[in-house]
């Protein structure tokens, strides 16, 4: 017996699909790793809808001011509202406390707005990545709901994590100089996300140290 | 005669006036004088301080300046409390508009969102109005740099050189003199600036510590406020002083 919606090609396929989580609906893949006195933050590129890839230019790091970037996974259009309801209120704390927001007092700031939506959730796991009082490294990763957790080498997020964590556990050195950190963090990052159909399709990293942002492409595989 | 249609904003008198709108003004008149003056490449606004006591802790930040958005500043003249009160306004209107539409807010819409707010209380709730007039300088890609100035009735207009506070008939009227081309350069502007508070301000020689004056403009395509500091004002005025020196001689 065909329902209605089965009558069509795409309604045949869907019957036999298994449900996809809404995570992983767009596909995404973040780390973010510590150095000494800098922090970097690399993401893939890919914007897909479910297996189908429509980009290959998806922003999904963004800095908040000098001295914190945040990455996000997740829900794209997720991803998108709520880098722009940060920047809001990193805004508004800058032009009432006339200074930025250091690293910590955002990622809390993120974790309260995620959790305002408790009952209707943003479908985004943010990673914030920063330096505190000039030098001092900052990491924190969350879940949708907002639970933080703080680590002082790496963080990831997206849906290859396994993956991304097997990587990061093998590759990762504490103290490493930025140079070094960027090669790490570069390596760890395209060979993670090439088992995922969902994540990849070119990656970029972002070096944060006192003196500023430093922003590299990388060529990976496009598929 | 006119006490009966003092006490409420949302009248009337048989002359046509709103009382109240009008000693709001009075307020503002007692307070300390803010000038903006606008030149082809920036606007300035500057404003002299009134400092009531030697025991005062100086401020941290100027109670005279304050920056709304990256592209709009502005200065106020009034209580400094109903101040507060439409900065934080204004700043959460840019904010929304940001949100909204991934652009910075024009300028004059800006204005026009807070007048719109001060009028309400002239026309509704028996609430005062706000004690404040303000000067408005910012950029937008639609009109370039732009002066505005709000009081307490809501009204708005747009300025080449305007003045609010103390003594600002006689500033007004020296900008008016001085004020002479169609625009003006920065550097004319931050001079005629410095010349009019001069002459308009309370103290009789005036430090670099009596009054705030910031620029609002285009650096590298991105609009840029500056607060001069201590410094910096210092070497405007001695360049007044220099100017007027020669001027006598």
């Amino acid at each position: 017996l065909l329902t209605p919606l089965a009558q069509t090609p795409a309604g045949r396929a869907a019957q036999y699909a298994a449900t996809m989580s809404i995570m992983e609906y767009n596909g995404a893949a973040v780390i973010a790793m510590a150095g000494k006195g800098c922090v970097a933050m690399a993401s893939d590129k890919r914007y897909g809808i479910r297996n189908q890839t429509m980009g290959c230019q998806m922003q999904k790091v963004f800095q908040m001011n000098d001295s914190t970037l945040v990455g996000m996974t997740g829900l794209a259009t997720d991803q998108q509202t709520l880098e722009q309801k940060f920047r809001f209120r990193s805004n508004m704390y800058r032009l009432r406390e006339e200074r930025d927001m250091n690293p910590k007092a955002f990622a809390n700031m993120v974790s309260s707005l995620l959790y305002e939506r408790r009952f209707g959730p943003y479908f985004c796991e943010p990673v914030v990545a920063g330096l505190c009082d000039g030098d001092k490294p900052f990491l924190s990763g969350m879940d949708l709901l907002g639970a933080q957790v703080f680590t002082d080498d790496f963080m990831v997020a997206g849906d290859c994590t396994e993956a991304l964590y097997g990587l990061c556990e093998s590759l990762y050195r504490p103290d490493l100089p930025p140079d070094e950190l960027f090669e790490v963090l570069a390596q760890c990052l395209l060979s993670g996300v090439d088992r995922d159909c969902l994540a990849g399709w070119g990656a970029v990293v972002h070096v944060l140290t006192p003196q500023g942002l430093t922003t590299r492409h990388l060529k990976g595989r496009m598929d | 005669m006119s006490r009966r249609y003092d006490s409420r904003t949302t009248i009337f008198s048989p002359e046509g006036r709103l009382y109240q709108v009008e000693y709001a003004m009075e307020a503002i008149s007692h307070a300390g004088t803010a000038l903006g003056v606008l030149a082809s490449d920036g606007v300035v606004l500057a404003a002299e301080k009134k400092s009531t006591s030697k025991l005062l802790e100086p401020a941290k930040s100027s109670e005279k300046m304050y920056m709304i958005d990256e592209h709009v500043a502005c200065a106020v003249a009034g209580i400094t409390a109903d101040a507060n009160i439409l900065i934080n306004q204004a700043r959460l209107h840019a904010q929304r508009h940001l949100y909204n539409y991934g652009e910075a807010q024009p300028v004059e819409q800006l204005v026009q969102r807070l007048c719109d707010e001060k009028q309400l209380y002239t026309q509704y709730g028996g609430l005062r109005p706000f004690g404040v007039s303000m000067l408005y300088a910012g950029w937008d890609k639609i009109h370039g740099f732009q002066l505005y100035q709000s009081d307490p009735s809501g009204n708005y207009n747009g300025w080449k050189a305007t003045c609010i506070g103390a003594n600002e008939k006689g500033a007004n009227s020296l900008l008016k003199q001085e004020y002479k081309e169609a625009s003006i350069p920065l550097s004319a502007a931050l001079q005629l600036a410095i010349k009019v508070l001069t002459k308009t301000a309370d103290a009789t020689t005036l430090t670099p510590d009596k009054f705030d004056i910031a620029t609002v403009t285009l650096v590298n395509g991105r609009v840029k406020y500056t607060q001069f500091n201590e410094t910096e004002s210092q070497a405007l005025l001695d360049m007044a002083k220099a100017e007027s020196a020669s001027a006598d001689a």
